[in-house]
């Protein structure tokens, strides 16, 4: 009986929605004008026929676009609980009651269609529903027995706030237990949900928000062009009203026809016919063409086969199509480290449990080797140290590694690939993670199976840096084990915690060595303290408001007084070519930062490995960081929260080599993108490869994403998709520059062919009584721009190239002129309007000069201006042209052909006879054409 | 990502999409430059020269004001064209140029009557509702004083015939134009119940009653009219002076210009003259063109030299890196 409307458009409404967002843009609203008064008769000086269609399509075209844009979905009606399959979209935002696998688990890929990221726990709201119960209940059932109450529908993907009641009891919701709108569901067959948000109220759709169009320094220009032919046609329009005030009324011939309008009215029509002769000069086919040059510069970096990484087969790929010329201007790039400079590729190289350090340091082995020693096996065989027991069993327990059997063996799929590294490694030692379940664990220890029950875990937050798991043992003991970041496990170790010295000691060996650390710490729970701690954590879930704090400090309150178990060392390599990358963009004059969650020692280790600092440079750091200004740093993001001092910061960093940025969270890197964006002009590029970095990715003016181990997902938010770090200097010394030089100068040429061409219009009104007449056939205004002149300058923004691609890169420092906006510029701009001005000037009155006082009538005149035009134009795009490849030659004979072709079909007797009306030049290009070339 | 394991990305490898083509890099350097430019100066100043001198070759005489008897005083080499000059006359305003009806004029008498767009109006019907055939206002205007041309010989006054026809374009009254068919055998009845243009002394059908082909629509001087001027200060052919004695040129002597003045131009401060001329191979009396030839074709030369200075001065061994 109710339809819940899932799409953005319907027919009815899809032409004024869409006119709406289209005509934002305000050159759109311009080109509509254009086009209505084309229409109109009494004021269309031509028939541009032929250029209404073309722009009609072009609408159309853009349409198009948006709708692939604009997600549309399939309908869906919204019965109270809908029942989604597997491999299906979700179709609104439901309340996951149950689904059919055991414990109700329930899988689903996440937005943007890429990852599968398995929603740990995903609980039925401890309802123990059993399945034919739950499908036989209608709305009805749940409309009276149970209440359902959550927020205003918002745009927030990973919150949601709610409550259920029902019968009598209270349950809390949060955004775990949704299946939001888009999401697609996986390795589950059936589940069932409760429509919370449907049509625009899914979190999805109100997401999305509006469009913003960003606004380029070129756009900008282009606006005040627009808004410049505006104001000649007005100063055309009030030479009109004068003329017809004080000249026409003496001839008789002129004023008979005007005459029963007044001054002021002629001079309006006029104004509106200005605007239709000199807007040529904006023409739509000028957007539409740079679009299309973007889109081809886009291919061009997808097709590179040196960007093609064939490990994992996967080329570059661009996934925002107007940022091309924004490549060719980075300043600052901010890179994150971890699965960006280095591979992601983990290895357990090292541990030390209670103050020993196993693991062999070889600083030149390939990573091929596992981790062995013999020392730690015998002392785990013989069983003498109880600590690397506990430790063992601590790393087995504590993570979120979902494990799957194949082949008889367990293949673990980790969030994150720590996880992973550690719990394999425990496997290769004996401790094997077996299974799990909602409420227990199963491992093998050495050979014996015991299962842990899981009574509560306390989950990894970026703020928290750890996780802990509380565990009831086979012997029937609470435990409590819990990993995290050194600085946090450290704080809250037990005063006389054994082995905390050489622990330290040990941490800083393995940061000496690039080595990632996490402290692994665990205590024992008696009973009473967890009845009271899990009463408190019940009352706690139940919370409406705070409920996060409060879960913090019940959190906080458990890891507490613990005993350190021991140190991981995880080994990340550094990626294939990153010195050698990093060294060329810093010749190229980017600025490199390196934002990691690493501490500091190891930050700066492979700040040196990777070539990011000389040996010899100096490092500021903390206090020195305000007195100083030296070569390189490291800093504590505390230092920069207020404004002025970010200002000065960025100053600062300006004279720096490079700038490391040590333990920052993801909330921080975004932080510091902004900061650079604001207190430098320069463009700012983010690189990172996980989920980590999207913030950062997002902020920045270009984003690139590392197709890495973490997920695609900082990929499916990035403009650029890599495969590898190294790939990025052809991305910006290659791709990034060529795409600024063509596209500048296809601007320059575009403009100084379209308005050296339009403005013509302005000279020769001096001498028709400002009347609006065409200098030009109509159809030569149609057909200009997008014909006769049209593939040459296309050619030049396909394959212009003013140095190869091998020369780009060895001789880093040409990329330089992009950062100092050399070739694209208000002046430059300016001087290449100027040069237009003078084009049109010499257009007219070479010809002027000529035709003045002679018998030669206005039809010959208007072909010898076009052709000069067209002429020099022509011979403009030939010098600017400086790579000739057959493209070019052809195209620019095929528009002088099609131009004399053209103009020799359209002025024929025979299209004169079948449209008298619309081919009245006919006979006209016989006449002898006067060239006026300039020189 | 999505990809099966058999399908590959791999990229292409050809030329196109590496972005290797093979392509001519042209250097303007130095070597090309300054004797381009030279050649170019050259070329120009040859053809600015020819333009001057065939311009120069040209003869032609001015008639301004009301002074009726000209002197000739060299023999004037045929054939001589005879055009009418007018200033400060828009013919080339926009809403003038379309006041006319191509339908009309191209004989099709359905269009007499009907009203085909409004561009004619206010010369669409006279004040009796009576249709205007040639509608418009390009046509109401129409110029219409007429000159005859004497020869004083010995105190008599001889004539010198002025063509009127063979001065429009071919296809303007081969195609573009043409007369109704004759009613009733009766040219005029094809206009039975159209009125003259409002200026006009005598109807269209009789322009030229002695010469049927030179008549109605296709009335050469009628002709030459509609074609619109291309800026305010313009001339108009009338006439060509190539018959019986006078085929070869006007012979020395004096002539006497009978000018039946009718058109006014005073109101807006025009101004009228009459012009003989013969022509050549560029066209009518131009100097203009040949000296902007010369001018552009000298400030190549000046160019190069410039350049050759500078060039000569530091000598840049690797400009080629500089690009």
């Amino acid at each position: 009986k109710q339809q819940v409307r899932s799409y953005k458009y319907s027919p009815l409404t899809f032409l004024p929605l869409n006119l709406y967002e289209q005509f934002q843009r305000a050159a759109n609203f311009f080109f509509l004008l254009i086009v209505v008064m084309q229409v109109c008769g009494s004021v269309s000086c031509s028939n541009l026929t032929a250029q209404t269609h073309f722009m009609c399509t072009t609408v159309c075209l853009c349409v198009c676009v948006c709708v692939c844009r604009g997600a549309v979905f399939v309908v869906c009606v919204s019965v109270c609980v809908v029942t989604v399959c597997m491999r299906v979209c979700v179709c609104a935002d439901l309340l996951l009651l149950c689904s059919t696998e055991p414990h109700s688990l329930c899988f689903i890929e996440t937005f943007r269609k890429q990852i599968i990221k398995l929603l740990p726990l995903l609980f039925p709201p401890t309802l123990s529903l059993s399945l034919p119960l739950l499908v036989s209940i209608s709305c009805s059932f749940f409309s009276s027995a149970g209440v359902v109450w959550c927020e205003e529908p918002n745009g927030q993907l990973y919150s949601f706030q709610g409550k259920l009641h029902w019968k009598g009891q209270c349950h809390l919701l949060d955004s775990e237990h949704m299946l939001l709108r888009g999401t697609i569901l996986r390795n589950t067959d059936t589940a069932y949900g409760l429509a919370i948000y449907t049509g625009s109220d899914t979190k999805i759709l109100r997401n999305c928000g509006r469009l913003k169009v960003k606004k380029t320094q070129v756009e900008r220009f282009l606006n005040k062009i627009v808004l410049s032919l505006l104001m000649v046609a007005l100063l055309l329009a009030v030479g009109s009203g004068l003329f017809e005030h004080l000249i026409s009324p003496r001839i008789e011939v002129l004023s008979g026809i005007s005459a029963n309008f007044p001054a002021a009215y002629r001079g309006f029509l006029t104004f509106w016919g200005y605007i239709i002769l000199l807007s040529p000069a904006m023409p739509m086919s000028l957007y539409i063409t740079f679009e299309l040059i973007h889109i081809v510069h886009c291919l061009l970096i997808g097709w590179d086969l040196e960007m093609y990484w064939g490990k994992r087969n996967s080329p570059a790929q661009a996934r925002a199509t107007s940022l091309n010329e924004e490549l060719g201007q980075v300043g600052h790039l901010l890179s994150d480290k971890t699965g960006t400079l280095t591979q992601n590729h983990l290895l357990f190289r090292q541990c030390c449990v209670a103050g020993h350090i196993y693991g062999i340091w070889n600083r030149f082995s390939c990573g091929g080797l596992l981790f062995s020693d013999q020392r730690l096996t015998n002392c785990l065989r013989e069983r003498r140290c109880p600590e690397s027991r506990e430790f063992f069993t601590a790393l087995a327990l504590c993570h979120t590694v979902m494990s799957e059997w194949k082949d008889g063996l367990p293949r673990y799929q980790a969030a994150s690939p720590d996880e992973e590294a550690l719990v394999s490694a425990a496997r290769e030692l004996g401790w094997v993670f077996l299974s799990r379940t909602r409420d227990s664990l199963t491992l093998s220890e050495l050979g014996f199976t015991h299962c842990y029950r899981l009574l509560a875990l306390l989950d990894f937050t970026s703020k928290r840096r750890r996780m802990s798991v509380l565990v009831r043992n086979p012997e029937g003991e609470l435990k409590l084990y819990c990993k995290g970041a050194d600085i946090v496990i450290l704080e809250r170790l037990r005063k006389d915690s054994p082995h905390q010295e050489s622990t330290e000691q040990a941490l800083e060996v393995f940061a000496q060595r690039c080595l990632r650390t996490l402290c692994v710490a665990g205590r024992s729970v008696s009973e009473a303290q967890w009845t009271e701690w899990s009463h408190a954590l019940s009352q706690a879930a139940m919370a409406t408001t705070y409920r996060e704090t409060l879960l913090e400090e019940l959190y906080e309150h458990m890891e507490k007084d613990l005993m350190m178990l021991g140190v991981t060392a995880i080994e990340d390599r550094l990626q294939e070519g990153v010195p050698e990358t990093i060294c060329s963009l810093r010749r190229a004059g980017v600025k490199v930062w390196v934002l990691t969650g690493d501490k500091t020692e190891t930050a700066v280790n492979v700040g040196y490995a990777c070539k990011l600092m000389d040996p010899d440079t100096c490092l500021l750091q903390g206090e020195e960081l305000r007195i100083r200004l030296h070569f390189s740093m490291c800093l504590q993001t505390e230092l920069i929260k207020t404004p002025e001092a970010g200002a000065r910061f960025v100053s600062l960093s300006n004279q720096c080599q490079s700038v490391l940025c040590c333990r920052v969270t993801p909330g921080q890197k975004a932080e510091v993108v902004q900061l650079v964006r604001k207190y430098s002009s320069s463009i700012t590029m983010a690189i990172g490869d996980g989920a980590n970095d999207v913030n950062m990715i997002k902020t920045a003016h270009i984003g690139v994403g590392l197709c890495g181990v973490e997920g695609s997902q900082a990929v499916q938010n990035a403009d650029f998709a890599l495969a590898q770090f190294s790939f990025l200097r052809r991305l910006l010394l290659v791709h990034g520059r060529w795409s600024y030089r063509r596209i500048c100068s296809f601007l320059h040429y575009f403009l100084y062919k379209t308005t050296s061409f339009a403005l013509v219009h302005i000279w020769y009104s001096l001498y028709n009584g400002f009347s609006a007449q065409p200098m030009y056939e109509s159809w030569f205004i149609a057909l200009y721009t997008i014909m006769y002149t049209s593939l040459p300058v296309k050619c030049l923004g396909f394959f212009e190239q003013d140095m190869s691609s091998e020369s780009s890169l060895r001789w880093p420092e040409v990329y330089l002129a992009g950062q100092r906006h050399e070739l694209l510029n208000p002046l430059s701009l300016g001087v290449a309007l100027l040069y237009s001005i003078y084009t049109s000037i010499i257009l007219f009155f070479l010809p002027m000069g000529v035709f003045q006082d002679s018998d030669l009538d206005y039809q010959t005149l208007a072909i010898t201006v076009q052709t000069s035009a067209v002429f020099s134009v022509t011979v403009e795009i030939i010098l600017q042209t400086k790579f000739w490849t057959k493209y070019n030659f052809a195209a620019v004979a095929f528009c002088l052909a099609l131009y004399f072709l053209s103009t020799v079909i359209l002025h024929s007797p025979r299209l004169f006879l079948a449209f008298p009306k619309d081919y009245i030049f006919f006979g006209t290009c016989v006449i002898s054409l006067i060239d006026t070339e300039k020189a | 990502m999505k990809a099966g394991p058999s399908r590959t990305n791999r990229p292409d490898n050809t030329a196109f999409t590496q972005q290797r083509l093979p392509a001519w890099q042209p250097i303007l350097s130095a070597g090309i430059v300054i004797p381009g430019f030279t050649l170019i100066g050259l070329a120009f100043i040859g053809v600015g020269v020819a333009l001057f001198v065939t311009s120069q070759k040209i003869t032609d005489l001015e008639v301004r004001g009301k002074r009726d008897t000209h002197a000739v005083l060299f023999f004037f080499q045929g054939p001589v064209f005879f055009y009418y000059g007018l200033t400060s006359y828009y013919q080339n305003f926009r809403t003038y140029g379309v006041s006319k009806d191509g339908y009309q004029l191209s004989g099709d008498t359905y269009y007499f009557n009907v009203r085909a767009w409004y561009s004619c109006a206010p010369y669409q019907y006279d004040s009796n509702n009576n249709p205007i055939v040639p509608c418009g206002s390009i046509a109401n205007s129409m110029f219409s004083d007429t000159f005859q041309l004497y020869q004083v010989v010995n105190g008599m006054k001889k004539q010198v015939p002025l063509d009127g026809k063979g001065i429009a374009w071919w296809t303007d009254y081969n195609i573009k134009y043409s007369n109704p068919a004759l009613v009733n055998g009766s040219f005029a009845n094809a206009f039975s119940g159209t009125v003259k243009p409002v200026n006009w002394s005598k109807p269209v059908y009789e322009l030229d009653p002695t010469d049927q082909a030179n008549n109605g629509f296709l009335n050469q001087n009628f002709l030459v009219w509609m074609r619109q001027a291309a800026l305010p200060k313009f001339q108009k052919l009338y006439g060509r002076i190539a018959e019986g004695d006078y085929a070869q040129g006007l012979p020395a002597g004096n002539y006497t210009l009978l000018i039946n003045y009718s058109y006014p131009v005073i109101s807006f401060g025009g101004t009228k003259k009459v012009v003989l001329s013969n022509v050549s191979w560029m066209g009518g009396k131009n100097q203009f063109l040949g000296i902007a030839y010369l001018v552009i074709g000298s400030l190549c030369i000046v160019m190069a030299m410039v350049m050759l200075i500078i060039y000569a001065k530091y000598k840049f061994t690797d400009d080629d890196e500089d690009m």
